[in-house]
């Protein structure tokens, strides 16, 4: 049994517009991704592909007008979309960690580090706090927070950044979560502090042989600290597989476009073929979202491209199969 | 509270300033008006020379920073000078006033806020649906209701129609005495003194100017408390807490936690912001109160009492400030650093 199974995960938007026409926004279209026990995933992808949608998706924690419509997520053989929002709810920070983007601004204010430590344990588990407070000590030690003692009783804006997220990492792991999703983990910070974020996420990850997701739109992140990857455009995983395979050999046009992207093969010379915006989620192409952009684009694309499957590697796109063109 | 200690000191010294400017523009702004108190006080018969001996015997042909200069040195020994028209301390004066004003000010308020506290958390809770529909339309109706008519139109039902309320007439039947002074509020020291009849009836008395007030402060009291839990809910935090899987529970405590802040200052703001409003209530129930009074003394020319009016309106704004930054030290763990 796999640690996660996503499959044909649809979420839209809907709204209505001046005129008080209903609009909808097709924000995903049939995201499928699996993630087995002990392997951290890279969700990767351009602004608004719908990376973070997706977990939120998944986690139960979207607002009106945003609106799962279909599709299922099998964590541990349950499915946490047909499940009661309570049962979701004694899941998340407790079976499932969350990372947030912006630790700074999502920790509350107005409580202790060691309270917050406290209260997530709390919610899920009888625990006096005594213990609950003992534990907390121990997970910031974890974390590497210098002087976890002092620190319980420290409030977040007494934090850096780096601190902060730490302390968020903390939040995430004091249940002992069978799952890690960190939505963009180390966006908000520089580059030094990234680093070491990811390098403290990842050892956790792999120390407690648990899954991890992790949203990002950096590749350099997913080739270094990521199993499996899945690559994500317009609302759906256009490409997905172990690293050490979608990354040597890419198979979407897509994926093909942003790993020639990356630095270092811009400075290889090989040209930019990444360009144009993203296709309009209220009134998506026909066939294959990507087309418009998609440089080996034919008649045929106008129909849902296939999934080919190489390996343990897979990709929607007609011409998974046929080599890429040489790279100009 | 040991953070509480030089944050008052430090705001006890800005008082300073504080009121030195208040004084001098109240001043200035007052001889820039154009009133000549001279000539009121001395009356239609008066003669040139009369009117003259009259400026002379209160000062008003010196220049004007003499005047003000005069003035200060003795607000500074703690004489505000005398009323022209009583002919009282306009310190008594307004001593004797400002219980039955702060009354109905600080009941008003209260009640407006227990009102319109919970029904803006509400209205933000249900939002779009009929509760928050009502609730922002009501919220507009005492917005838009000007203050005198409100307080009339009040009269008209409740004593008029109905018949329900005492009339608008001062702050106790006229058939009662006043209990003895302590407090200066007719209803609480009717109850010391366990005079039931005079409590009755000063508590009677106060209904309606009351409900004046608490409906001119719950109407924004609501808009705003709905807007600060709308932006609250809608938060990181709160969202972080939900992810969390936090029980709705202790997100709603969370959600009330970093609300209270911005509510309560808002609410000390409407309380200072009130006195205005306050003073025409008192008007329309003929309150008699500091309110009245100093309206009264605008209008008058009675510099004296103006003078000290604006100085105790002052005051009053910065002690409840205080308070509320009090308050927010208890409920802000960023605050009383800056």
């Amino acid at each position: 049994m796999s640690l996660l199974e996503v499959s044909d995960l649809h979420t839209h938007f809907v709204t209505r517009d001046r005129d008080d026409r209903i609009r909808t926004a097709r924000a995903l279209n049939g995201v499928g991704f699996t993630l087995q026990k002990g392997r951290i995933l890279g969700l990767v992808g351009e602004s608004g592909a719908g990376k973070s949608l997706t977990v939120t998706s998944i986690l139960g924690l979207l607002h009106p007008p945003a609106r799962v419509v279909a599709g299922r997520a099998l964590f541990q053989g349950r499915d946490l979309l047909a499940m009661s929002a309570s049962e979701r709810s004694a899941l998340r920070g407790n079976r499932i960690g969350f990372v947030v983007q912006s630790a700074k601004a999502s920790l509350d204010p107005l409580a202790r580090v060691g309270e917050q430590l406290v209260r997530v344990q709390r919610a899920h588990a009888r625990r006096s706090r005594r213990e609950a407070m003992e534990r907390a000590e121990a997970i910031l030690a974890a974390v590497s927070i210098p002087d976890p003692k002092r620190r319980l009783a420290a409030w977040p804006h007494e934090f850096s950044g780096g601190m902060a997220q730490r302390v968020v990492i903390a939040l995430a792991l004091v249940n002992e979560p069978d799952l890690l999703i960190a939505d963009e983990p180390t966006t908000a910070l520089d580059v030094t502090v990234q680093a070491q974020i990811l390098d403290l996420l990842s050892a956790a990850v792999r120390g407690r042989g648990i899954g991890a997701i992790i949203v990002t739109h950096d590749l350099g992140v997913v080739a270094q600290y990521c199993d499996d990857v899945a690559v994500m455009f317009a609302g759906s995983v256009v490409e997905q597989g172990p690293v050490a395979e979608v990354f040597p050999r890419p198979m979407h046009p897509y994926t093909q476009a942003l790993l020639a992207a990356t630095p270092e093969r811009l400075r290889l010379g090989a040209g930019l073929r990444l360009g144009g915006p993203p296709p309009n989620l209220y009134a998506l192409p026909e066939g294959c979202c990507y087309r418009l952009r998609c440089d080996r684009s034919r008649d045929v694309c106008r129909s849902a491209p296939p999934l080919a499957q190489v390996g343990d590697q897979r990709a929607a796109c007609h011409f998974a199969r046929e080599p890429a063109e040489a790279e100009a | 509270m040991r953070r509480a200690l030089p944050f008052l000191l430090r705001r006890l010294v800005l008082l300073v300033p504080l009121l030195f400017v208040v004084a001098l523009g109240t001043f200035v702004l007052l001889r820039l008006g154009g009133q000549d108190p001279s000539a009121m006080l001395a009356g239609p018969t008066a003669t040139a020379d009369e009117i003259a001996r009259l400026r002379a015997q209160y000062g008003l042909d010196r220049p004007l920073p003499v005047q003000f200069l005069i003035w200060l040195g003795r607000v500074l020994n703690g004489d505000l000078g005398h009323s022209w028209i009583s002919n009282r301390p306009v310190l008594a004066e307004l001593v004797d006033r400002a219980p039955a004003s702060l009354e109905l000010l600080v009941l008003g308020v209260l009640i407006g806020a227990l009102v319109g506290v919970p029904v803006g958390l509400i209205s933000a809770l249900r939002r779009g649906r009929g509760f928050d529909h009502a609730a922002r339309l009501i919220s507009l109706l005492g917005f838009s209701v000007p203050t005198y008519f409100l307080g009339l139109a009040l009269l008209l039902i409740f004593f008029y129609v109905l018949e329900w309320a005492p009339p608008g007439m001062g702050r106790l039947s006229l058939m009662l005495d006043p209990p003895p002074r302590v407090t200066g509020s007719f209803l609480l020291d009717a109850l010391f003194a366990g005079r039931w009849e005079t409590a009755q009836s000063a508590a009677a008395q106060l209904v309606l100017p009351v409900a004046s007030i608490a409906i001119l402060c719950a109407a924004p009291i609501i808009a705003q408390t709905r807007a600060i839990a709308l932006s609250v809910l809608s938060s990181p935090p709160i969202a972080y807490a939900e992810a969390q899987g936090l029980p709705p529970r202790t997100i709603a405590r969370i959600a009330l936690r970093n609300a209270a802040t911005p509510v309560v200052t808002f609410i000390g703001a409407e309380l200072v912001g009130l006195v205005g409003s306050g003073s025409l209530i008192e008007y329309v129930f003929a309150w008699g109160g500091t309110g009245q009074f100093g309206l009264d003394a605008i209008v008058k020319g009675d510099f004296a009492v103006v003078q000290g009016y604006v100085l105790l309106l002052a005051v009053f704004s910065v002690v409840v400030f205080l308070a509320v930054d009090l308050l927010v030290l208890v409920l802000e763990p960023r605050a009383g650093r800056a």
